[in-house]
């Protein structure tokens, strides 16, 4: 018996040696970093490098779907543990960054003080979150795919978690000013929870339209989901302009000084033909969702046929349409110039510019009442005259709007290549019974890291606010998605709701989930507006 | 009546006996479903507090400013600007809170069997029927002989496991498979049982105890205190706070008398570079001392920092914000005597005051960060940043003479009055600690403590409870030992778990291959 205990333990150490070696590596690159200093990789460039595994191990497994080969799935799952060691050395490596960046400011100006070094824990902003929450659903990933039978995980998981970095690499790794009120032992236990949540919510999401792809959910249908939300991302990014004016405005920056991080300017700069490739581009993503509803209700092939040709040319379209944005904000040069042309020809945006102004000014009600859209539009015109020449564009100042086209064009991806072969893919994965498992097992461990974030952001907040719980937005938020996991494992046990009901839950969860974590950051106001 | 119309007379149905309306109540109220849909309606009611700015949120008045007056009176009406204090969400969380404790009741019973009255014996056909369950020979030269070997491998993986004998009546089957209902047949088997993690089954309890206390002391909180905030500037007393509360784009403020006084006696703020400004991007913490002095308890002194609130009576006090205008915490003085003479170098604290050694005394009055004087010629300050800092002395002679000294951080020429040397000094202020003029203070008033419980005691319960009921599963296995010949015995090995079901597949294994791994040994 003791012969078989050895064999199986050592099977179990091999299947969970690319996690255990990610831990060796990272720590050996922050071994590194202490030893050699500032000249050390960057964080950015890890970074850069988990993002390029991610993606590469993605496609291996993928691959390994269509045409089954013990290579690439072994090259599969060994790129993806590559991509999380470069996904936790980026954020060690940064968290000596951001120490030895104050500590030199604190000393050349002749402060000896040395803050403890938890203070420089990387979950000060969103960057730092989405680093932390890509390496959640990496890791977790990894963990899951120990079982032979779940590596298949990480072609659905993996891009994910290369969106998040993407998003994070449009959001700047520039350190910022930890605001004071974040300096506490709290930090690095709530933010770390919601990390690892977040990435165990990512893997559910995956787990479930894995299942409702094994369970034979039409690809059209899929189709219809994911090109109404690329829908909605055109239709909302630009502050809807792009199906009312047919233009799409860049955001602006102006510097912040030397070694900080640039703000937003109120002013939007129009990108040219990119609001009409966008356009376009939405209408056939609405044309794609119309003839594939015909298609699903009124069983029409042609429909279906027609939904299958304007969803190649939509991709087509998303593509051309995401790079005329890219590259307009790349290549446009004199903003100044060409801004005051645009405004002469359309002077509306000095209204929403100037109010933009005054609402950071923190008016009371009455004193923002009382100006005029003439006065609105003079604070504009005296903003533009001062800093209009130093307003510059970047990707960074649009980094969810950019994130989201980019997450649009890679779900319109991805439903074409489930509707390639799709029988095939289907007998690939694993059985229903074993995803209906892996989902309430994830939806169970993200339902209890949720709680956790909950509890330890209340008694975190009740030690700094003075209140455990305020309904601020990232709060409520995230209270809504801890809701709706309830609510899952609720209705499994109340009504016995398995498989397909379950699937539908885990993406309404993760959705929430995705907007505790963007939304509320950038639409909603709150405390939490920092993060 | 005769017989047949008796007959025909159409019997009086027994009427059901009607349940009881509490009963109805009780059972719906204890319903799952009800939970779920309330569940679904409060993250509804939240998401529209979410949508909809509330009216303690900074930006309420502008955003309330903008609203047609159509949103303004429906929004309003509806209780949306202050969704989660209104009647209706309280009442929602009531009823939630009672659902859980009713479904929880309702439930316990059928968990508290397993724990109990564990199922120790089962028929060959519920075995067969668990997810995890095969059939293997075993050899051994007894029936309790095969029942230690599995009871062994049992407990190497890790079940606490127990060996019973156990008698069933079953029915006689003929070949077509048919059952015999006239022949009863008796049958006594060995049973080993193995369970781990049977507390397990109660995780859920805990989670739905943990909750109504958060809840319950949350709400507690909400009903006995408030909120308010005291300025503290140093050498100040006080002994009220002002109450705060909203009304939409109104923020009220009342003054509420605490039964005690506090004394600022100093405020603090450890910037990162010293010689920045004292905005919150430069700061690493500030720190404001207090001195409460209370006629009933004495005199008790506490140093509130960011993350660190003090408490007292049922006060909780924390480092809120700061007046944005700027002053020094200490000052250092650079004296060059008018008459020649050495140098001499002073520091004095805020309020403080220390005397020369010819006798004259130097108090440190005032700070003005940006110096300049006024439209009525009087020295004021333009803003609150460092840009022309100086302090304002009063300088008293030894002959009882009392002098206001300007004292500049720039070298300020000795022609101008108020760079002109005074009481025998040319004064300069070579370097200072910079402190904000102001710290607020937020004060939040729990008597009761209610939300200490609810937070730490509901709080931490229900993360530990959480972390048993998904970290822990409750794992069960059945061996049913029959005998096949002699030393031969069949077993009927089943297993199940409630949670991990893939894990628990795992370990099922695991035990098979033990059992049949003492086979072969």
């Amino acid at each position: 018996m003791k012969e078989v205990d050895r064999i199986q333990r050592r099977a179990t150490f091999r299947s969970y040696l690319p996690a255990i070696l990610v831990f060796a590596g990272a720590f050996l690159m922050l071994g590194l970093r202490l030893q050699i200093g500032a000249g050390f990789i960057s964080d950015g460039a890890f970074m850069m490098l988990a993002l390029a595994c991610y993606i590469l191990g993605a496609l291996f497994q993928l691959t390994n779907l269509y045409a089954p080969s013990e290579m690439a799935q072994k090259i599969g799952l060994w790129s993806a543990a590559l991509g999380v060691f470069f996904n936790l050395s980026s954020w060690l490596v940064r968290w000596v960054g951001a120490y030895d960046l104050e500590i030199s400011k604190m000393r050349e100006s002749g402060n000896m003080a040395s803050p403890w070094i938890f203070r420089y824990v990387p979950f000060a902003n969103l960057y730092d979150l989405s680093l932390a929450f890509a390496f959640g659903a990496g890791i977790a990933t990894l963990l899951f795919a120990h079982r032979k039978n779940f590596q298949v995980l990480a072609a659905f998981t993996l891009p994910l978690a290369a969106l998040i970095l993407t998003l994070a690499r449009f959001i700047g790794n520039e350190f910022i000013d930890l605001p004071p009120v974040l300096d506490s032992y709290w930090r690095p236990i709530h933010v770390g929870v919601a990390s690892l949540s977040y990435g165990i919510a990512l893997v559910c999401f995956a787990v479930a339209v894995i299942y409702l792809l094994k369970d034979k959910v039409k690809v059209e249908a899929m189709a219809i989901w994911s090109s109404i939300f690329s829908v909605a991302v055109i239709a909302t990014i630009s502050k809807f302009s792009v199906f009312t004016e047919f233009v799409y405005r860049a955001g602006l920056f102006v510097p912040g000084g030397e070694g900080k991080k640039p703000f937003n300017a109120p002013f939007r700069l129009d990108i040219p033909y990119a609001g009409v490739a966008l356009a376009i581009t939405g209408v056939l993503l609405v044309g794609v969702v119309v003839a594939f509803c015909i298609y699903i209700y009124k069983n029409n092939e042609a429909a279906g046929k027609v939904g299958r040709g304007l969803l190649k040319v939509a991709f087509t379209a998303q593509i051309i349409s995401l790079a005329v944005v890219i590259g307009g904000i790349k290549t446009t040069q004199n903003i100044y110039p060409t801004l005051q042309q645009q405004l002469a020809a359309n002077p509306g945006q000095y209204l929403t510019a100037g109010m933009a102004i005054a609402d950071k000014q923190q008016l009371s009600a009455k004193e923002y009442a009382a100006i005029t859209p003439m006065q609105f539009e003079q604070i504009a015109k005296q903003y533009l005259q001062s800093a209009g020449d130093k307003m510059f564009l970047s990707l960074n100042a649009n980094p969810v709007e950019i994130a989201a086209l980019i997450t649009a064009l890679v779900g319109t991806l991805f439903v074409l290549i489930f509707g390639f072969k799709t029988e095939q893919l289907r007998e690939r994965l694993p059985s229903l019974e074993s995803l209906d498992s892996l989902m309430y097992k994830t939806a169970c461990l993200a339902f209890a890291g949720l709680a956790m974030l909950l509890i330890t952001g209340a008694i975190w907040a009740n030690e700094s606010w003075g209140r455990p719980w305020g309904f601020d937005s990232k709060e409520t938020g995230a209270l809504i998605a801890w809701l709706t996991y309830a609510a899952f494992l609720h209705t499994r046990i109340s009504r016995g709701w398995k498989g397909r009901s379950s699937a539908y839950f885990a993406v309404i969860g993760f959705l929430l989930v995705i907007f505790t974590y963007l939304g509320v950051s950038y639409l909603l106001p709150g405390l939490h507006s920092y993060a | 009546m005769s017989a047949a119309e008796e007959t025909l007379k159409a019997s009086e149905v027994a009427k059901p006996n009607s349940v009881p309306i509490l009963n109805r109540v009780l059972d719906f109220l204890s319903s799952v479903r009800v939970g779920v849909v309330l569940l679904c309606v409060m993250v509804v009611l939240a998401m529209i507090g979410m949508l909809i700015m509330q009216q303690n949120v900074v930006g309420f008045e502008s955003y309330y400013a903008g609203l047609t007056p159509a949103e303004k009176v429906v929004f309003g009406y509806l209780g949306f600007f202050d969704i989660y204090h209104s009647w209706y969400f309280n009442a929602l969380l009531l009823i939630l809170s009672l659902n859980i404790v009713l479904a929880s009741i309702d439930h316990f019973p059928s968990a508290w069997e397993y724990i109990a009255r564990p199922k120790i014996s089962a028929t060959r056909d519920w075995l067969l029927g668990r997810n995890q369950h095969t059939v293997i020979s075993v050899y051994a030269e007894s029936e309790r002989e095969a029942a230690e070997q599995i009871k062994s491998a049992f407990v190497a993986n890790g079940l606490k496991s127990q060996v019973n004998e156990h008698s069933y009546t079953y029915y006689e089957e003929d070949p077509d498979g048919r059952k015999d209902f006239s022949k009863i047949l008796s049958r006594s088997n060995l049973y080993v049982f193995g369970e781990s993690g049977k507390w397990n089954r109660m995780g859920a309890y805990i989670v739905h105890v943990a909750l109504p206390t958060l809840f319950l002391g949350h709400f507690v909180a909400l009903q006995t205190g408030f909120d308010a905030t005291v300025r503290m500037i140093p050498g100040e007393t006080t002994s009220t706070i002002e109450k705060l509360d909203f009304d939409l784009d109104k923020k009220l403020e009342f003054n509420v008398q605490l039964p005690f006084t506090i004394d600022c006696t100093d405020i603090q703020q450890k910037l990162i570079d010293e010689k920045g400004g004292i905005d919150v991007t430069n700061t690493l913490d500030w720190r404001t001392h207090i001195k409460i002095n209370d006629p009933q308890y004495g005199v008790t002194e506490a140093d509130v920092s960011l993350n660190n609130p003090f408490t007292y009576r049922g006060y909780r006090f924390f480092q809120a914000q700061t007046i944005p205008m700027g002053s020094a915490r200490t000052i250092t003085l650079d004296l060059t005597p008018e008459n020649g003479g050495a140098p001499a170098k002073i520091e004095i604290p805020r309020n403080g005051s220390t005397t020369l050694a010819d006798g004259t005394t130097v108090k440190f009055d005032q700070f003005l960060p940006d110096f300049t004087l006024n439209a009525q010629g009087k020295p004021d300050t333009r803003s609150g940043d460092y840009n022309n800092p100086a302090a304002v002395l009063s300088v008293i002679s030894p002959g009882g003479e009392a002098t206001r000294v300007f004292a500049f951080a720039a070298n300020i020429s000795d022609k101008i009055p108020v760079g002109a040397p005074k009481a025998g000094y040319k004064w300069r202020l070579s370097s200072f600690e910079k402190a904000p003029l102001a710290h607020v203070l937020s004060i939040k008033y729990d008597p009761f403590n209610a939300a200490f419980i609810a937070w730490y005691f509901g709080g931490f319960g229900l993360i530990g409870a959480l972390i048993f009921v998904f970290f822990i599963s409750h794992k069960r296995a059945w061996a049913m030992i029959e005998k096949t010949s002699e030393n031969t015995f069949e077993v009927t090995l089943a297993g199940e778990a409630n949670r991990n079901h893939m894990g628990f597949e795992d370990k099922f294994k695991a035990i098979v291959t033990a059992v049949t791994s003492y086979e072969r040994g």
